[in-house]
């Protein structure tokens, strides 16, 4: 699995505050924290930059490659700002996102042919957020046939299922585990990625991670590629890298519904167990889902 | 040759009976083990609960032909209360504590409370007792209602988020049922009823997912009741297992429709209330009594 670490980014008041001051001192920390933690790309999200786009992204780049090696995934939604970032790249940079939206593929897809760089291509489309399974493939489909005309293989498109929040929409989440099942028989080769914090999104503090180290396992077991990450999760980050495998293949069982004495489990695995039943849509979400 | 049976879907599993009030005019509420009107597949033991609404106050911009009714009794709630029982047959009641409501008079907890014990003694239907809508106060209002009715087996409403916890043991002590309301979401409605039951008896539970009339979104508390009777039943989630309880008659009756014409009026709130029934709602309250007639013709 490829983590890509969230955590520069401009919705963080602190972040946008130093790049708008130049202050290199927290990026960097920022940066070398996430890969001194194991991330294999960084998300560098820096929103729309409306002021400078090309001076900001120069500076902003090479302040985070002076003290990481690792991959960039851009994230803005000004082609300005995009382009300038993928100049300044000294490896093959990850342009996030490109959508099915008629603008978005005229803007944002050939400048990933434009660079070579790696394409995270949502299913969104003129038509908005697709509803279940079948509409993601359809969506997904046509915008893919588009990049492959421009000359981005599927090899080249981080396919966006789009995770939405559980507690707005469980059967949104139901869908993606579905449509992930399906990708690969629709892209051969094509990768995926996901902003795996969003499915938390209203959910306690305390049992965010819960819900999304949780969710990775199962759409890993599924053939996700890859998944934006809080680069500081650090029990996501274990569970994710085989550190704790009994976890793991608990999880495995739960999606099987395999037949389990659920009260003879102890606090964590029975956590997982029930974690895995919302996720599935087993039973209903509600925020204290662990303590039915 | 085989005779063709059509496959009937069997559901293992049952709403919650609620009863409401306390001796031989007691009611019933829920315990079905099938969708709406499901007779084919299921049981449906009690017909819906239709409850005629007063007010403890003398209302405020009602319209002409909702007001016509209850001209004579407005001015005191026992006699609004005897005339809804005796006149036009209501089976249930519910009081709104509106002089209570600290936007209007602002009546003190006490106050209300006594006036509730008043009309509760004056007859001998099952009381829905409905408080201000503003959730500190009412944890005021329902706990010294709760106290002041001990064992009259109340349903007090509505209990939110903020305020469950107290009004809630109140209600435990002194033998009342409640009315858990989360505002038009399944997810919210299951957290805090899983909160209710940590301590609270189940079966003395009603979900209220907050209901609005023709007009203001009806589709969606339609939805929603659906919603929560399928995670009750299909998925046997045992927190969805309250029976359902609506609440629209101010709706209907502030609509253009209904303020201009009598029978436009008396149609919006029969056809609201048919529609919640079709979807799953266990309980209504309702204001105009020609509407309660209606709806008792339909179903009952």
């Amino acid at each position: 699995m490829i983590l890509i670490g969230e955590d520069l980014n401009v919705m963080s008041g602190e972040i946008s505050r130093v790049i708008k001051e130049r202050e290199p001192g927290p990026i960097q920390q920022c940066v070398a924290a996430q890969t001194k933690n194991g991330m294999d790309y960084l998300d560098v999200n820096v929103g729309p930059v409306k002021k400078d786009p090309e001076g900001t992204m120069e500076w902003l780049i090479n302040t985070v490659q002076e003290v990481t090696d690792l991959p960039l995934c851009l994230d803005t939604t000004n082609p300005l700002a995009m382009e300038a970032g993928l100049k300044f790249c000294k490896s093959k940079a990850l342009l996030n996102s490109a959508s099915g939206a008629t603008e978005s593929m005229e803007t944002m897809l050939p400048l990933a042919a434009k660079y070579s760089a790696d394409v995270v291509l949502s299913v969104i489309n003129d038509a908005g957020l697709p509803s279940d399974a079948d509409e993601r493939a359809a969506s997904i489909m046509e915008s893919a046939a588009v990049a492959n005309e421009l000359g981005i293989a599927n090899e080249n498109i981080w396919v966006d299922p789009v995770l939405l929040p559980i507690g707005v929409d469980q059967r949104q989440v139901t869908s993606y585990l579905e449509f992930i099942q399906m990708l690969q028989d629709l892209l051969p080769g094509a990768k995926s990625t996901c902003g795996l914090s969003n499915l938390s999104y209203g959910a306690p503090k305390e049992l965010k991670s819960l819900l999304n180290r949780t969710f990775l396992v199962m759409i890993g077991r599924y053939g996700q590629h890859s998944a934006i990450v809080s680069g500081f999760d650090r029990e996501l980050i274990r569970l994710i890298r085989g550190e704790v495998p009994e976890m793991v293949e608990l999880i495995y069982r739960a999606m099987d519904e395999e037949n389990m004495d659920i009260s003879a489990l102890p606090q964590k695995e029975l956590e997982y167990v029930k974690t895995v039943q919302v996720l599935m849509g087993k039973s209903l979400y509600s925020h204290s889902w662990l303590e039915v | 040759m085989m005779k063709y049976e059509p496959p009937l879907e069997k559901i293992s599993v049952n709403i919650r009976e609620t009863v409401v009030g306390h001796g031989e005019k007691a009611l019933k509420i829920g315990g079905e083990n099938t969708l709406p009107f499901h007779f084919f597949e299921g049981s449906l033991p009690n017909p819906p609960g239709l409850a005629l609404e007063i007010l403890d106050t003398e209302p405020e911009n009602w319209a002409p032909s909702v007001l016509e009714p209850f001209e004579d009794v407005v001015s005191d709630p026992v006699k609004w209360a005897k005339k809804c029982v005796e006149v036009f047959g209501a089976e249930m009641l519910c009081l709104r504590l509106l002089s209570a409501d600290p936007m209007g008079k602002n009546g003190s907890a006490e106050e209300a409370a006594e006036i509730t014990k008043i009309v509760a003694d004056a007859v001998d239907v099952p009381l829905i007792v409905w408080g201000t809508d503003m959730e500190e106060k009412d944890a005021q209002v329902l706990t010294q209602v709760a106290r002041a009715c001990s064992g009259k087996n109340l349903l007090l409403a509505p209990l939110v988020k903020g305020n469950y916890e107290e009004i809630a043991k109140a209600a435990m002590e002194h033998g009342h049922a409640i009315v858990a309301q989360a505002s038009m979401d399944a997810n919210l409605t299951k957290e805090l009823n899983i909160a209710l039951c940590k301590f609270f008896p189940p079966e003395k539970i009603v979900i209220d997912p907050t209901a609005s009339a023709l007009g203001y979104g009806l589709e969606y508390t339609f939805s929603i009741i659906e919603e929560i009777k399928q995670f009750g039943l299909a998925d046997k989630d045992k927190m969805m297992q309250m029976p359902i309880l609506c609440d629209f008659g101010g709706d209907c009756w502030r609509t253009k429709e209904a303020k201009e014409n009598r029978e436009q009026g008396i149609l919006w709130e029969a056809i609201t209330g048919i529609t919640f029934i079709l979807a799953g709602a266990n309980l209504l309250i309702l204001r105009h009594p020609e509407a309660l007639k209606l709806i008792k013709e339909m179903v009952v």
